[in-house]
Parts: structure tokens; C-alpha cells; sequence
């Protein structure tokens, strides 16, 4: 098992010994063995590898999209491994906003009702998720797209709009599947932009899976998965890779 | 709630064929079940206003007790005389909720041509209130004429009616003499020339070739009494009846008449027959309409439930709970059953205008004319199926949409 350990003391998400299995058929699939990473607040992680690896089984872990068959999930010091779906649902939509790949945006929505989502969804008034949605779109470049319905937006702007929804709620964490996968090579670049700015202005930590190049050059830590198991944590202030084989001392 | 209810709305028109579809199947339901609902209203208002008014019987009727278990047998021990009458008279004047009372005498005996006689069965009444209660009807049929020759009055008091059978067997017309017999309340042979003034026909087919229609002094005349057999009672509002049955009984009583009366739909044994089989074919009717509406709404959420897992993953993965799944998915389904409706009244409004405009006639069981169709617009009927309709989808809906809000939302999001 590796054992990976990030700085600092307040951490935003911590998993420990955490595994996944999954049943398909017959045959039991075991998509992570034992994982143990901690992210700080304000952190822009990269989880990479190849297919397979486990990446999209740790982002849903963390964003609480799935519960490990064994270990223990931390959000912001509160495990959540048993609470209930209610509970997990407000908490991922007070602390965790969502980019995926697909952008999935509701399609009969429009840009702007698309990004008032989540905050209706809090049971916020439409007055004030309305104002917040604007800022929003207009931080991301679209104030002049509100009323575009996704199908009348480009690939990119439509990946806009759902970081733009992502970051509605003032999350403490963004999680990204693949964000760029689907975009050219411009469109590609401008999401990364915008990503890296808004996590230094808002200090919005962000967590994504990719295989993109370009967005790997752009972090300071990539996590590469390999076979369920963290192979390296490239870590910010540690330049060596942090890890350590199964059973090993600290 | 907006956004849910917006959200709600627009995705009905994503597969607006599917919905058109859903909605046009649960309109047709609606109509079908409003539309026989107003017939049969219109059934059970004909029936019921066809015994109280056009046949003159009143809301209730007030006899000696016994008389309709064993009163056929020996009608005469049975009979209100004077005395009862006029006591009768006096309750029934204090009461303001009765609009008129009216006595009636049945008798039976010959009827002659001086060639040959057969039985009939006649109704002695006074032809004046008669015509009062007659003149309270609420339907087309009551402003109809529904007999030939001139009407019965109280100044002809030796006139009579006859079925158009009865006169046809005895080959009467109008205006001819007829010869009338029967044995007296003592047991006597009596005689009675009468004056045919009309004829009818029977509500029994059976009766077709014995009822006949005399005045009531005609009838006490025959049997040589002062007597009656019931007292008719009408009332300004029917729905009084069952208070003012008791109200009556107990003050008859007290006053020392040993009466029993009878309302209206306990006399007319064909009004509850009827009733009770439109009850049995309405009841076949809404359960058709049930599962029409419960597959298609069912068929229209489980298909846009697969066609939209990954949105539902994507809202579950926003913060939605499974009870706002269910919710938005129940929302959507009541919609549906909403338009359904809407279509469904004006399909019904449709139905009702075409005919009340086309005026089409029938002949319906019981009766020899033809008379007007009718299908009465019942708002009441039109809500309760509305409600009905809306929790029908509500509840059809719940089961496909219970099994979305389940899934697993990684699941859900990988979903193609």
C-alpha cells in the first residue's frame, strides 16, 4: 500500500487506507488499494495516469459522489463515509462544485438558470442566485451569452459555463473530470487559464483527472495513478516523489 | 420552486411528440369519463325527475301502514279515509317546505267496448295538482307532450286516459264512451261510464295493454269510497326529502295515524336498477381510463428517465436529494395529467355543445317517443376527475421515478 502525506494542518479533503471494489459480472474489480492523500485548501492537484488507473473512482470518491468499501473519506475534518444521503448532498453542494467532461449542462436551461442551479438548489432566492449566476458569467467571459440555451454554445463555452456553475456556491473545492478532454487546443488553454486564475484570486482548491499535457505542465502537483495505487504525488514544496511501498515506515 | 416548475414544464416539450401523445391519451380519458358521467347524470336526472314530476308522484308518498306489503292483496283495509286525510292535511300545511300534496286512489277491474271487456290497472288523482307537480320539471321531456288527445282536467271528472294499447285491443279513440267496472269497497258491482280523452304510453311495456288514467273522484266514485290510498307529497327541494321523511313520520305518529312513507327512489325500484348498472359500467369506464393514463404516464417518465440518467446524475452530483428527484419527475408527471385535463375539458366542452346544438334525439328504454339526448356539463364531476387524474399520474410516476432518484450517481453520470 502506498502511503502518500501532504502538508499542513487544516486539511480540506484527507482519505485514509481507502479502497474501492466494484463487482462487474462475476468478476470483482478493485479500483483502489489502500489510498491515503490529503489536499490543503487553495491546492490546484492534478490526477493522472493511464485509463484504468483509478483517477475518475478518487475524484468520485472525494467530491462524494461514491463511498469506498473500506477506509475513511475526510471532508474539512468531518468524515462522511456514514452520513446520510441527505446529509451528503448538502455538504456537496455547500463545499464542491463539479466540471465534467462533458460539460453536463441541463439543456433546457439557459446559461444563467444553468448556473443559478446550485444555488436554488441551497435554497437561495432567485433574486440573489440571479445576481451571484452574473458575476459568475462574467468572471468566466459570458455576459453576453446568459439567455444561450448549451445547445447554442460552443464546446468552450459551454465548459465555461459549467466552471462558472461550479464555482456559484463559493466552494471550498472544485472537482474537474477530464475538463479539457472534449475542447480543441485553444478552447483547451483558456479553460486551464481560467482555472489556474481563479484558484489564485479565489483560492478555490481544484482537484481534476486528465490526460492533457498542456494542463499537467500547468500544475504543481500531479498525483499519477497506477493500477488503483498512488504511483507519485509530485508535491508543491516536496520536490521528491512521496512515496513510500506498503508497510514501510514513515 | 420557479426553477423546478420551469425546469419541470420545458422538459415536457424536449420530446414534445412523446408528451403530445401522453397528453391527448389522458385528454381522451377525460372526455370519455366526463362524457359518460353526463349522461348518466343526465339518465339519473330523467329517471328521477320522470317518477317525481312527469308521472306526478311527488317527492314521497304517505300510506297506511301495511299497505304495500300486504295492501295488494286486500287494498281496501289499507285505505286513508277522511279522517286520516284531513289530519294529514293539516301537518302537511304547516310545513312551508312542501310546495303540494295530492291524493291518489289505484284501482283495478274491467274495462268495456259493450262487446268485450278486458282488466286495467288505473290511477285516480286530481288532475289540477297533478299538472302543478308536472309543471316542476327540470327537463326537456317534462315541457313535452307526452300523450294524444286532450289533457284530464277536474271539470271533466268522468274523462280518463287509457294506453295506446289498451285502446288499440279495445279499438277506443277519442271521444268514445267507456265502460268501466269494479267491485266496491263492500264487495258490490259497480259500473261507471267514462269519456276517453287520451291516450299514452305505458313506462312498462308490460302494462302497455292495461293502465289507465281517471280522476280521483272517478276512482272513489267505482270503488264507492271517500277513501285514497296515499297522499303524494312534493317538496320545493329535493334534497329535503330524508329530513322532511322523518320530520312527517314523527308528527303523524304523535298525532295518531299509523302511517309509513315511502320517498321517491324507494317507490321507483327501476331509477336504482338503473342506477346501480351505470354505476357498474361507469366503474368499467374509469378503470379503462386508469390504465391508459397509468401506462402512459408510466411509459412517459421511464422513457425520459433513461433518456435523461446522466442529467439526473449531474443534478444528484449538484446537491439534489432523491426526494427532489422524485419530486422534479412527480412535477413533471402532474403536468402532464394537468394539460391531459385541460385537453380533456375541452374535449368535453366539445362533446357537450355538439350536442346540445345538434339536438339529437333517441328512444330510450321504457318510453315509445322519441325524446331529447342530452349530456349535462358537471362541473363537479369535471374537478373530482381533474383531481383524480392529477394523483393517478402523480402516483404513476412515482414508481419509475423512485428507481431514478436510487441509482448510484456515479452510475448515473457514466450512463450513454
Amino acid at each position: 500500500m502506498n502511503t502518500i502525506t501532504s502538508i499542513g494542518t487544516a486539511p480540506l479533503v484527507e482519505l485514509r487506507r481507502v479502497t474501492r471494489h466494484y463487482q462487474i459480472g462475476e468478476n470483482p474489480v478493485i479500483a483502489l488499494k489502500g489510498i491515503d492523500i490529503t489536499i490543503q485548501a487553495r491546492e490546484f492537484v492534478a490526477i493522472w495516469g493511464p485509463s484504468g488507473s483509478g483517477k475518475s473512482t478518487l475524484c468520485n470518491l472525494i467530491g462524494m459522489l461514491d463511498s469506498p468499501t473500506s477506509g475513511t473519506v475526510l471532508i474539512n475534518g468531518q468524515e462522511v463515509n456514514d452520513l446520510s444521503d441527505n446529509a451528503r448532498s448538502e455538504l456537496r453542494n455547500r463545499t464542491i462544485g463539479f466540471v465534467f467532461q462533458n460539460f453536463n449542462l441541463v439543456p433546457v436551461l439557459s446559461a444563467l438558470e444553468n448556473v443559478m442551479l446550485p444555488l436554488q438548489i441551497a435554497g437561495a432566492s432567485s433574486t440573489v442566485a440571479r445576481e451571484r449566476a452574473l458575476e459568475r458569467l462574467a468572471e468566466v467571459g459570458l455576459e453576453k451569452h446568459v439567455a444561450h440555451r448549451p445547445a447554442k454554445l460552443s464546446g468552450g463555452q459551454q465548459q465555461r459555463v459549467a466552471i462558472a456553475r461550479a464555482l456559484v456556491t463559493d466552494p471550498a473545492l472544485v472537482i474537474a473530470d477530464e475538463p479539457t478532454a472534449n475542447l480543441d487546443s485553444g478552447n483547451a488553454r483558456r479553460i486551464i487559464e481560467l482555472m489556474l486564475n481563479i484558484n489564485a484570486s479565489h483560492g478555490t482548491a481544484f482537484v481534476f483527472s486528465t490526460h492533457d499535457q498542456r494542463l499537467l505542465e500547468s500544475v504543481k502537483r500531479r498525483v499519477l495513478m497506477q493500477d488503483g495505487e498512488i504511483g507519485s504525488d509530485s508535491h508543491p514544496t516536496r520536490p521528491a516523489v512521496q512515496t513510500r511501498i506498503a508497510g514501510g515506515r514513515p | 420552486m420557479i426553477t423546478w416548475f420551469k425546469l419541470a414544464t420545458r422538459n415536457l416539450f424536449r420530446n414534445g411528440r412523446r408528451s403530445l401523445f401522453t397528453v391527448m391519451a389522458i385528454g381522451l380519458g377525460f372526455a370519455a369519463v366526463n362524457a359518460l358521467g353526463g349522461f348518466t347524470a343526465y339518465i339519473f336526472t330523467s329517471l328521477e325527475d320522470s317518477y317525481i314530476h312527469i308521472q306526478g308522484n311527488g317527492h314521497m308518498s304517505i300510506f297506511k301502514k301495511g299497505f304495500l306489503n300486504e295492501g295488494k292483496l286486500d287494498p281496501t283495509r289499507y285505505l286513508l279515509n277522511e279522517e286520516d286525510v284531513r289530519v294529514i292535511d293539516e301537518v302537511l300545511a304547516a310545513h312551508p317546505e312542501i310546495r303540494i300534496s295530492t291524493p291518489e286512489l289505484n284501482i283495478s277491474g274491467l274495462v268495456s267496448n259493450g262487446e268485450v271487456s278486458t282488466i286495467f290497472l288505473a290511477s285516480g288523482r286530481v288532475s289540477s295538482k297533478v299538472d302543478v307537480i308536472r309543471s316542476r320539471s327540470r327537463t326537456k321531456v317534462g315541457n313535452m307532450q307526452l300523450f294524444d288527445g286532450e289533457p284530464m282536467s277536474d271539470e271533466t271528472p268522468n274523462g280518463l286516459g287509457m294506453s295506446q294499447g289498451l285502446a288499440d285491443q279495445l279499438r277506443f279513440k277519442q271521444g268514445d264512451t267507456v265502460v268501466v267496472m269494479a267491485p266496491t269497497v263492500n264487495g258490490q258491482i259497480n259500473a261507471l261510464d267514462g269519456q276517453m280523452l287520451q291516450t299514452f304510453n305505458s313506462p312498462v311495456e308490460a302494462l302497455e295493454d292495461k293502465l289507465m288514467l281517471v280522476s280521483l273522484e272517478f276512482a272513489q266514485s267505482l270503488y264507492d269510497t271517500t277513501s285514497v290510498d296515499r297522499i303524494n307529497v312534493l317538496l320545493n327541494d329535493g334534497l329535503l326529502t330524508e329530513s322532511m321523511r322523518a320530520t312527517l313520520q314523527s308528527e303523524l305518529v304523535a298525532r295518531g295515524l299509523d302511517i309509513e312513507i315511502k320517498t321517491w327512489n324507494e317507490l321507483s325500484t327501476f331509477y336504482t336498477k338503473v342506477k346501480n348498472m351505470f354505476d357498474v359500467i361507469f366503474l368499467f369506464a374509469f378503470l379503462i381510463v386508469f390504465t391508459i393514463v397509468v401506462m402512459s404516464v408510466i411509459n412517459t417518465v421511464g422513457m425520459a428517465i433513461m433518456e435523461r440518467t446522466r442529467e439526473i446524475g449531474t443534478l444528484r452530483a449538484l446537491g439534489v436529494k432523491r426526494r427532489g428527484i422524485v419530486g422534479l419527475f412527480a412535477l413533471e408527471s402532474m403536468l402532464l395529467g394537468l394539460f391531459g385535463s385541460l385537453f380533456g375539458v375541452l374535449l368535453t366542452l366539445a362533446v357537450w355543445s355538439s350536442i346540445a346544438t345538434l339536438e339529437p334525439t333517441w328512444i330510450p328504454p321504457q318510453i315509445t317517443r322519441r325524446i331529447p339526448l342530452e349530456v349535462y356539463l358537471v362541473p363537479q364531476e369535471m374537478l373530482w376527475s381533474l383531481l383524480a387524474l392529477l394523483v393517478l399520474s402523480l402516483v404513476a410516476a412515482s414508481l419509475p421515478a423512485r428507481k431514478a432518484a436510487r441509482m448510484e450517481i456515479v452510475s448515473a453520470l457514466g450512463h450513454v
